[in-house]
């Protein structure tokens, strides 16, 4: 909610003050309206009393008056004998000495004389009314919508014949000498109840209640006559509110009644207190701005070191100074004093981080990754002055043995002081450790011939005897050189090409050698490779050729090899030692052999279709032998076979997952596939494997063939195996036979079966069944094809 | 008890006098609340009766004046006779009566003065004293012979009523009717005593106080 916590201080202490002040306030103008309403309130009830007494005073003056009118005898006589005349001007005499607004006396029959008869007609009545409970009756009288104090005297002459009666206006005037009485300036009005438009009074009586309406006014004072006891209440105005006492006043007999009415709005309550209020007001902004001010003050001082530390900690994450300047003695500066303790060991481990992310610890050498970026912010400099950046790799030579001899505390030391020497030779250029043997420099040229010099200079200036303590060792050193961008176009593998360098440099017997791309075969060649494998066999430019197993005692050829041959569009023939480790590695094998195999059973039906029936065998991978799916699939494919199916499996193949290996073979048996043991003496040959592996043939490695001609060891091996396969009820096939001397030999030894480029080299389908055509017309002559001495092939 | 006896002896010769089949009426005057009522004037008019000649009541035609008191309260008394007022306080009085039926006015005069004044209308009059409001009294004129006033038991007992339907008129100052009487026709058997027991309405007597 808050981005500093300075405002958020600010804004807590003023808002809290705030509130205190606007507490306070509102309890200040509540003890003041109460207390005003407390003193309106005791000044209308006193002058409720005080217009009781003036009420009953008048009423007495009235009595008076009217008493001694009706105890006049000459008035008494006028009134007895009805002489009206005398009666009118009596009543007139003694309403001007009195005062008295009007004079009227009323008959025991009651007649009206005196006074208004028109605004008297029903004054009459209700007179007699009055007079049938009370002797002297008193209370309002409406007289023409205006309310009168009346009183009624009875005329006793000595019986009684009529009543005087005396009404007095309670008018403006009189209101306003009740008005002075009261320490309040109050308004007081009499009011008649009017049956026709309700509650009226004198002259602007209605303005008390800021000029309500008559009806809602009439309503008003209904209800405050309607309570028990005649209490100051509340009365909302179009002006304001205001605080009234609404006192009915008795009707004379049964007319309508009268009420007073004081009120005081209480806004005239209010106003000596507005100065107050005001103060309290202007008191309650100047205390905010103060408390918001200073609390501005304090946070800021409070929260400046913070920002401080704020801003020193985003620095620390850049990596830049994050020192904070102590002010105070206070937490904060000790906060400061701890920071600025952490952040310059954090530096300092930082450095040390870096220290040893850029060298390697056994020489404090550069390392390969400082050279890298050292080459990466050379190579734009380099381009943009036309140069090119060569980096040359100086190995020590024959270092394992070095170290093997001095140890590995003398062997760091050893290339510690090459690759000093060689800082000393190249100051400004950087060098480092590449790896245990081999330090390295990078450095600007013009072209290649000139690295080549500086290279040699390197090489002639840091061979030779190196004193380390008490020991000397002679060091050597191949050098190995790169170029980027032409050998590579990232610093790594600029490195990493001059590495190469040096080992071609070895293997061709350099001291020098510059990287050689054509040499060096790259890892994602062979993968690309690969995936043009899966293009071939998709595409069929992945085919078989089969080449012959020539049964030694029926003379004839009974079999055939199927072998994978690629032709590539560009490169030709692709030998099968360059893919197939290669499928074996990558997983690829399953594809190929299934390949392989459909190829096979497609072509021996195509052979036996040529009337040649001839057992198929084909090479099947040791890797797949763990493989239980890819047997599967395999039984379903050699289902399909018109002849004799047999599987060539490399003994070795079996040692890796013994149990699993075993027990597809035997499923395979099972399936009526042959198997064969393949390549059998060139591994580790084991009698274990050969006893538990239920194999119907066995294949001797080229090798003995080939060196039974000169080796008398070989030729034994050969018989005594050929010998031990028969006694273990296996076939034998020989393979590698190239020479007739070697057919001869194996004829005499009982082998069964030779392969050979004696026999046949392989060759695709056609080829094969011309090949059996001419066989079959020429059966005896399998010398006659002459040998030729190439590499042997399976 | 003797006057009883006298009352008695009076009302059989009168009886006698008059008429050969008459009775008395008893009446008994009670007010709203039970309480007697004093003072009232029962007149009695038989039917057949005309113009009466003279005749006379067995009580003195005189209003005293003592204590600053009129006494008696109310006064019988037979057309065209006259009254006297005599003062027997040490005081003056001036008596005054507005009254249609005798206006007059006896100016201040003092002890053991006595004034008449003759009443030739039938009618109440009202006497007054123009010096003491206190003072009041009423003169009831009548013309026939049958009239008493009830006593301070309420009890009016009227003589010698010729028998047959008869017209009786009950006023008082204080009742509350036009011209603060009441009539009633009530049956008389020719010999001994109807009763009749009446309620009137009155009002109390108004507050004279003179305190002004």
């Amino acid at each position: 909610m808050f981005r500093h916590l300075r405002t958020k201080l600010t804004v807590l202490y003023a808002g809290l003050f705030g509130v205190a002040l606007l507490l306070v306030s509102l309890a200040v103008y509540t003890a003041i309206s109460t207390n005003a309403r407390g003193v309106v309130r005791g000044e209308l009830l006193a002058s409720g009393a005080a217009f009781d007494r003036i009420w009953a005073m008048r009423a007495g003056q009235l009595q008076t008056g009217a008493g001694l009118l009706s105890r006049d005898f000459g008035f008494r006589e006028a009134v007895a004998s009805r002489d009206e005349a005398t009666i009118r001007s009596a009543l007139e005499n003694l309403r001007v000495r009195m005062d008295i607004d009007v004079a009227f006396i009323v008959g025991v029959d009651g007649q009206v004389i005196g006074g208004d008869p028109r605004a008297l007609s029903t004054a009459g009545s209700q007179i007699m009314r009055a007079v049938d409970t009370e002797d002297a009756p008193s209370g309002v009288l409406v007289i023409g919508g205006t309310p009168y104090q009346t009183i009624a005297a009875p005329i006793l002459s000595p019986t009684l014949v009529g009543w005087v009666v005396f009404a007095t206006k309670l008018d403006k005037g009189e209101m306003t000498a009740l008005e002075r009485l009261s320490a309040i300036p109050l308004d007081a009005a009499v009011l008649g109840r009017n049956t026709s438009n309700g509650w009226t009074g004198p002259g602007g009586a209605t303005a008390l209640f800021g000029g309500a309406p008559p009806a809602s006014f009439s309503k008003l004072v209904d209800k405050a006559l309607a309570m028990k006891t005649p209490e100051p209440s509340d009365f909302s105005t179009p002006t304001g509110d205001a605080l009234a006492l609404v006192k009915p006043l008795k009707a004379i007999g049964d007319g309508p009644p009268g009420a007073l009415v004081l009120s005081y709005p209480m806004a005239r309550a209010m106003a000596p207190y507005e100065p107050l209020l005001v103060m309290i007001v202007l008191t309650g902004i100047a205390g905010i701005a103060l408390l918001t001010g200073g609390s501005w003050m304090l946070a800021r001082s409070v929260t400046r070191p913070i920002q401080a530390l704020d801003e020193a900690a985003q620095r620390l994450q850049r990596g830049e100074n994050a020192a904070v300047t102590v002010e105070t003695g206070d937490e904060m500066g000790r906060l400061a004093e701890s920071f600025n303790a952490m952040a310059s060991e954090i530096r300092e481990r930082e450095r040390r981080i870096t220290h040893l992310a850029m060298h390697d610890a056994e020489t404090n050498l550069p390392n390969r990754l400082s050279l890298e970026r050292a080459i990466e912010t050379l190579a734009p400099q380099a381009a943009a002055d036309g140069e090119v950046v060569v980096f040359a790799t100086l190995g020590v030579d024959r270092f394992l043995h070095v170290r093997g001899a001095i140890g590995y505390t003398l062997a760091g030391a050893l290339m510690s002081e090459v690759g000093s020497a060689l800082q000393r030779l190249r100051p400004g250029d950087p060098i480092g450790r590449i790896s245990n043997g081999i330090v390295g420099v990078a450095f600007r040229v013009r072209d290649l011939d000139e690295a080549r010099r500086i290279a040699a200079h390197l090489q002639q200036a840091l061979e030779g005897p190196v004193h380390l303590g008490k020991h000397t060792v002679d060091v050597t050193l191949t050098v190995g050189l790169a170029a980027f961008p032409e050998h590579a176009d990232r610093p790594g593998v600029l490195i990493n090409r001059a590495t190469v360098a040096i080992d071609q440099a070895r293997e061709r017997n350099r001291k020098l050698n510059v990287f050689d791309a054509k040499a060096y075969r790259d890892p994602a060649a062979k993968l690309s490779l690969m995936s043009e494998m899966l293009g071939a066999i998709a595409n069929g430019d992945m085919t078989i050729h089969l080449q012959p197993k020539y049964d030694l005692r029926q003379r004839r050829t009974t079999g055939v090899e199927a072998l994978a041959r690629w032709t590539h569009p560009d490169r030709g023939m692709v030998i099968p030692d360059e893919f197939i480790p290669l499928a074996e590695e990558t997983g690829h094998i399953r594809t190929l052999t299934d390949h392989v195999v459909s190829l096979a059973i497609a072509q021996q039906a195509a052979l036996a279709q040529a009337d040649h029936a001839m057992a198929m065998s084909v090479n099947i991978s040791g890797r797949l032998l763990s493989d239980p799916e890819f047997a599967e699939e395999l039984l379903a494919i050699t289902r399909s076979a018109v002849g004799e199916i047999c599987l060539e499996i490399t003994e070795t193949a079996v040692i890796a997952n013994p149990a699993l290996a075993l027990q597809m073979i035997d499923r395979f048996v099972s399936a009526g596939l042959k198997i064969s043991i393949d390549d059998y003496g060139s591994g580790l040959s084991s009698l274990a494997y050969l006893k538990q592996i239920r194999a119907h043939e066995l294949k001797i490695d080229k090798a003995f063939i080939i060196g039974m001609a000169d080796s008398q060891r070989d030729a034994l091996l050969v018989r005594s195996t050929i010998d031990l396969a028969h006694s273990l009820g296996l076939k034998v096939t020989a393979e590698g036979v190239e020479t007739a001397t070697a057919h001869a030999l194996l004829g005499g030894m009982g082998c069964d079966l030779a392969q050979g480029y004696l026999i046949a080299r392989p060759m695709p389908l056609e080829g094969l069944i011309a090949f059996l055509g001419r066989e079959t017309q020429q059966p005896v002559k399998p010398v006659r094809l002459a040998a030729t001495d190439g590499k042997a092939q399976k | 008890m003797w006057r009883l006896y006298a009352f008695v002896v009076i009302a059989f010769l009168t009886l006698r006098a008059s008429a050969a089949h008459a009775g008395d009426i008893a009446f008994s005057l009670s007010n709203m609340r039970g309480a007697a009522v004093s003072d009232a004037v029962v007149t009695v008019y038989p039917q057949d009766f005309g113009r009466a000649e003279s005749f006379k009541f067995d009580w003195p035609l005189e209003v005293d004046q003592k204590n600053l008191q009129f006494a008696p309260f109310v006064l019988i008394v037979p057309v065209g006779s006259g009254v006297s007022f005599p003062n027997r306080d040490t005081v003056r009085h001036h008596v005054y009566s507005f009254s249609p039926a005798k206006p007059f006015e006896l100016k201040l005069y003092s002890r053991d003065e006595s004034r008449s004044v003759r009443f030739d209308k039938v009618g109440v009059v009202a006497l007054g004293c123009n010096i003491h409001d206190n003072m009041v009294a009423f003169i009831k004129v009548v013309d026939t012979p049958y009239a008493a006033k009830a006593d301070a038991a309420g009890l009016a007992t009227v003589r010698g009523v010729p028998a047959g339907m008869v017209q009786v008129r009950i006023w008082h100052p204080y009742l509350k009717a036009p011209n603060n009487e009441i009539v009633r026709a009530v049956m008389v058997s020719a010999s001994g005593v109807v009763r009749e027991a009446v309620k009137l309405d009155t009002r109390a007597a108004p507050d004279r106080r003179g305190a002004y």
